[in-house]
């Protein structure tokens, strides 16, 4: 089978700009890129830099942007993605520092973030003589979360990460989420609140983007979701430093309760305060002068609220 | 064709231009809508889904009860809440069984999984069918460069889509039916920031100048979006993401229904484009010399 | 030049485990690793990890099927230090979070694995290994631990016959660094590199083993290579054995369960070099689905085999495009893991002062001719335990020529990169390497097969000194690094050959065609190597028996 890699090359010794080398390979049909990869060091130019271990799709080292999509290099037969020209691309991963051609820093993007969320069981005391006893399925979504092996492509694809650098991201999330769900734990509460500060579980998005660049199913982005609703569960809306998210929890809740539907008006109030909205005065009088600003408290009750209160009391029933 | 309607929270409260363009528009097109009035706010991904599950459960079952198959939405985010909760109530009879048993039987409600949760864009492409809608445009909306902005909710997770891959390019395919043209860009299926307007302003704003800068830059004369939450991001925060990028960006952000509404006759006051924080008058403009 | 007093080379299971006793006795213990410890070969095992955890088992009966599975090699002893230690070591996996599948009663559920009596090997899913990798990595972070990422170390540092260091290539830079420490204790892995094709990981390239031979410590039963039957066609993925425990069946070409003619009672349950050698014998006497036999779940329940084979349901479908629950899936026999490494008293000592070994790269004497599937990580785990804990007690030392050493190897280093380009080059002779390993000192060997192989070996080290390098750049230098691979891989291969030649007789993983019985009279005992300027030099030392006299091993 022919081929045609497009390398990115870039080398910060030797300075130079970075750009695509071609190769004309010629490999087995089952040939993987990672296969067409070592090809070219061995035997064509034994400058190029790519890391690989496993070789089968297990450890995450490979993890490339191959014809535009992050993939493992290991794992990815040419013939599949091999376009009309029979050519293959091999870049980097987005939004990352390249040390040098497809060696990428996984420090910054990844390793470091996840240090930061106390990335260790915190036993639950005291331990028990043998093993835990705990039913099997309360272990499944730990073992699902713990599928992860750190090929980084959630955070690659996040929607927060390209504006933002310093957001924990969703690898680091799911990793802190495999805590958070383990019965075994006991710092729960701890790590809710260390998780709802700022950079953390309020600043995803929820694009569900993670979800989609995930190449194991374990669903970062609804991972965060769990880790948002376990943190409400738990009377827990926001971190210290940004208690207008725990406001705006409390303000949505409290008027969909009240009249079924959300209170706009009153939300924007009770999130930022009278003296916030000093700040957004001119926006609000330029919606106020086109009719867009919903009168807070002036919420009309719709039909039904009393059975939405119900619910809601329902569900704080079982919290009490 | 019949649906049970579900209007959503900001549509009549901070885009109340929505509301209004959409039912006209749904009438001129023939499309009846019995509109649920005793349902309760989905929880657009704020709420946690301990208490919004069961409020869809019974806005679903609801539906279910008026004898229809469809609740359609005119939001994004309503859209991908309630259609997740309805696809986890589907797929998994024991959820169901427990949602109906805890918060719906006192009720005297059931939900059996049989609704369908659409948005307009959907039963335009889908049920309606886009020839259709070619027919019924009076105004074909030529030399209008519209860049279409659709809302993560209404495009992913891929289960949302329910196996059908083109609801991604559904929005195109409407404004090519009205006659417009599409002004692609890169950021069309990206997030808008308005789920961290509370929680980080900065980055909420960065995203709503990156994405309304990249079409403006491509040539748009405007924006279309099928959900208000992001239009409220897109339009009501426009001017602040302006300030905070030091550029002037300038792009009017439509709903969609307001488009389509164009597209069939109607004038730009009848579908209340002048409720915009980012002026549409250009826009009206244009539309005004095609008459 | 950094100093620590404990230095582990090698950031796998073993390694880290090593690091995290070393840690607890107080030592100022570092750790360096090729790549990232979370990227390690030990994340590929996926069956499980033995314990006599039930009831009615108990470190005795487990003992005894590894010293049978280990057709009588097994130094008993060690064995039952291993059998003995291993329920405290999984309650401690547990403990630290290693989330294990439970049974209905919320204990530590027990898969059966293939040569065992019983179920006895603790799991996660199909991902045991890359659980407890990931679970000791967060221990690691936890007790602060330095690592040293991505640094590769190439050679050891002596004093006097000790081991007072290393020297190792930091691929960030290119520069090599020396570093001094009371105790080094390597984990680098065994030498399956040696073989192509191969199971193991692109690193595993048997350094560890290499340097600790060039010091002068003594390598054991290097000529005992394991196969694994379940290689998958295509990247040669390894399927767990666990999919033969749970009730797979193995086919030939005409749909006939060939294991059943080697192990009449376990059948594919058998242990892993019977069943690799009945694979191996039904393929190339044609009877295979071309060059592999089939793995056949398609009796089994479907979604059962799903549930508890989440990952390799998918990777099958991914990599071989066939369906693991309906279709029959083609594998064979590949390399998989290098019985024999360093060998260690149970304390992990290497008999060079100072060195100290653990893991792949290590031989205990618990395997014995062939290890049982859950063996492996166990060994790993109490081991690497051991030989952290006796590192940290090594006393203070003085170090003296190092800085000369670092002189010496930033030459040698430097020779090797500087190479003009030549038509040889390290990554072809490498595949030549591993093709002829495959083919003669494989799974069926003979008398002239293992001479064809030291020839060609010899002929390789020369085609390897005059290989050449084209990478001028110091900065991730991977071909470099790709010779210094190749270099150990074709020292330890010499040692596999010597003592494949030497012991005649047929004894668990090593099959000899013309000495097709074993010879408990004369080969009860396991094969030493030290290094000699000419070549290894071949010793023997007696198995050690405690309970149970050598038998004749049927399954």
């Amino acid at each position: 089978m022919q081929a045609t890699f497009k390398v990115y090359r870039f080398d910060r010794e030797t300075g130079g700009k970075p750009g695509f080398q071609s190769y004309a390979l010629d490999l087995p049909e089952d040939a993987t890129v990672l296969d067409g990869l070592f090809k070219i060091r061995e035997e064509m130019d034994g400058s190029l830099g790519f890391r690989a271990s496993c070789n089968r799709g297990l450890c995450g080292e490979c993890t490339l942007r191959i014809n535009r999509g992050g993939r493992l290099a290991c794992i990815t037969r040419i013939a599949s993605v091999l376009t009309k020209d029979r050519e293959v691309s091999v870049e980097p991963v987005r939004n990352v520092l390249v040390l040098k051609d497809l060696v990428y820093d996984v420090e910054t993007l990844l390793w470091k973030k996840i240090k930061s969320v106390r990335p260790w069981l915190d036993p639950a005391r005291p331990e028990p003589e043998r093993e835990y006893v705990v039913p099997d399925e309360k272990l499944r979504p730990v073992r699902n979360a713990m599928k992860c092996y750190y090929c980084g492509l959630c955070d690659e694809g996040c929607s927060v990460i390209p504006f933002d650098k310093t957001f924990v991201g969703p690898a680091a999330l799911t990793k802190a989420y495999r805590f958070v769900s383990d019965p075994r734990d006991g710092a729960r509460a701890a790590r809710l609140r260390a998780l709802g500060e700022p950079r953390g579980i309020w600043d995803c998005v929820h694009c569900f983007e993670a979800d989609e660049h995930c190449p194991r199913g374990i669903e970062p982005t609804q991972r965060i979701v769990d880790l948002r609703d376990a943190a409400v569960a738990a009377g827990i809306k926001s971190g210290t430093k940004n208690p207008q998210v725990a406001r705006h929890y409390d303000s949505f809740a409290a008027s969909v309760r009240k009249s079924g539907w959300l209170d706009e008006g009153r939300l924007a109030l009770e999130t930022w305060g009278v003296r916030r909205i000093f700040d957004l005065l001119p926006i609000a009088w330029r919606a106020f002068r086109r009719g867009k600003l919903p009168v807070p408290y002036r919420h009309p009750k719709r039909k039904g609220a009393e059975r939405i209160a119900r619910i809601f009391e329902k569900v704080q029933g079982k919290h009490s | 064709m019949r649906c049970a309607f579900y209007p959503g929270c900001v549509s009549r409260g901070g885009c109340p231009e929505l509301y209004p363009s959409a039912i006209k528009v749904a009438a001129r097109l023939g499309l009846e809508l019995e509109e649920l009035t005793d349902v309760g706010c989905n929880g657009a991904g704020v709420l946690s889904r301990e208490v919004s599950d069961p409020i869809n459960a019974r806005t679903l079952a609801k539906a279910e009860r008026l004898g229809l198959s469809t609740v359609m939405t005119i939001c994004s985010t309503c859209t991908g809440v309630m259609g997740q909760a309805n696809i986890k109530l589907r797929e998994d009879p024991v959820y169901r069984a427990s949602m109906n048993h805890e918060f719906l039987a006192d009720e005297g409600l059931e939900y059996q999984g049989t609704i369908s949760v659409k948005h307009l864009l959907w039963i335009l492409n889908e049920d309606y069918g886009l020839d259709r809608l070619r027919t019924a445009v009076k105004r074909p909306l030529r030399g209008l460069k519209v860049s279409p902005f659709y809302g993560c909710y209404i495009r992913r997770p891929d289960a949302i889509v329910e196996g059908k891959p083109q609801r991604k390019q559904y929005l195109e395919r409407v404004i090519e039916a009205l006659g417009a043209e599409v002004v692609d860009f890169g950021g069309k299926g990206k997030c808008c920031g308005f789920p961290i307007l509370t929680a980080n302003e900065t980055n909420s704003m960065a995203m709503v100048a990156a994405h309304t800068g990249e079409a403006k830059g491509k040539g748009a004369d405007c924006m279309v979006t099928p959900c208000p939450l992001c239009h409220l991001n897109l339009d009501g925060s426009q001017p602040r993401a302006e300030a905070q990028k030091g550029e002037k960006i300038d792009l009017p952000i439509l709903h969609l229904p307001q488009l389509i509404g164009l597209g069939l006759g109607f004038s730009p006051e009848e579908l209340h484009m002048r409720r915009h924080i980012v002026s549409t008058r250009a826009v009206a403009e244009t539309v005004r010399l095609l008459t | 030049m950094p100093r620590h007093e404990v230095l582990i080379v090698g950031g796998g299971i073993a390694g880290m485990r090593a690091a995290l006793a070393a840690k607890e006795r107080g030592a100022d213990v570092a750790l360096l690793s090729k790549v990232h410890p979370l990227r390690t070969h030990s994340g590929t095992s996926q069956g499980g990890i033995n314990a006599a955890m039930s009831r009615d088992d108990s470190p005795e009966a487990h003992a005894f099927d590894t010293v049978k599975g280990g057709d009588y090699l097994a130094d008993q002893d060690t064995v039952e230090l291993l059998a003995t230690a291993a329920s405290g070591a999984l309650v401690e996996l547990d403990h630290w979070g290693v989330p294990f599948n439970r049974d209905g009663d919320g204990r530590l559920d027990l898969r059966w694995l293939c040569g065992a009596a019983r179920a006895r090997a603790c799991y996660v899913d199909d991902m045991t290994g890359h659980a407890i990798l990931q679970v000791l990595y967060e221990q690691l972070l936890k007790a602060d631990i330095p690592t040293y990422e991505e640094w590769v170390t190439t050679r050891l540092v002596l004093d006097e016959g000790a081991c007072v260091g290393v020297v190792a290539l930091e691929m960030a830079s290119g520069s090599l660094e020396a570093f001094s420490a009371n105790a080094v204790v390597l984990a680098t892995g065994g030498c399956a590199r040696a073989y192509e094709p191969t199971g193991a990981a692109y690193g595993v390239a048997g350094e560890g083993v290499s340097l600790a031979y060039r010091a002068g410590a003594t390598l054991m039963d290097m000529e005992m290579v394991q196969f694994h039957p379940l290689g998958l066609r295509g990247r040669g993925l390894i399927l767990t054995e666990a999919l033969l425990s749970h009730g797979g069946y193995l086919v030939n070409g005409n749909g006939d369960r060939f294991a059943l003619k080697y192990a009449p009672s376990y059948g594919e349950r058998a242990p892993r070099d019977i069943v690799a050698r009945a694979a191996e014998e039904e393929i190339l006497s044609g009877r295979g689905i071309q060059e592999f036999v089939g793995l056949d779940l398609r009796h089994l329940d479907g979604d059962q085999v799903k549930r508890q084979f989440p990952l390799t349901a998918h990777l099958v479908k991914a990599q071989a495009e066939v369906n693991l629950t309906t279709d029959t899936v083609p594998v064979r026999p590949v390399a998989h893991r290098t019985i024999g490494g360093v060998r260690v008293n149970a304390d992990g000592a290497t008999g060079v002062g100072g060195l100290y070994a653990a893991g792949g790269c290590a031989a205990t004497g618990v395997h014995g001719a062939n290890g049982l599937g859950g063996d492996w990580l166990l060994e790993a785990l109490i081991f690497g335990q051991r030989a952290g804990a006796s590192a940290a007690e090594r006393g203070q030392r003085l170090s003296r020529g190092v800085e000369i050493q670092l002189e010496e190897e930033k030459r040698r280093i430097a020779e090797i990169a500087d190479r003009p380009a030549s038509l040889e080059r390290a990554g072809t002779i490498r595949v030549k390497l591993g093709q002829t390993m495959r083919q003669y000192v494989g799974i069926l060997r003979d008398a002239s097969g293992l001479e064809q192989a030291a020839n060609t070996l010899q002929e390789l080290r020369a085609r390897s000194q005059r290989a050449g390098t084209t990478n001028r750049g110091k900065r991730y230098n991977y071909e470099l690094v790709g010779s210094l691979e190749l270099e150990s891989l074709l020292t330890v291969a010499e040692v596999i050959a010597a003592a494949a030649r030497a012991r005649e007789e047929s004894r668990g993983v090593h099959v000899r065609q013309d000495h097709p019985s074993r010879d408990d009279a004369r080969w009860l005992s396991h094969t030493l190597a030290f290094r000699r300027l000419e070549g290894a030099t071949l010793s023997s030392k007696p198995v050690v028996i405690t309970k149970w006299k050598p038998e004749g091993r049927r399954y």
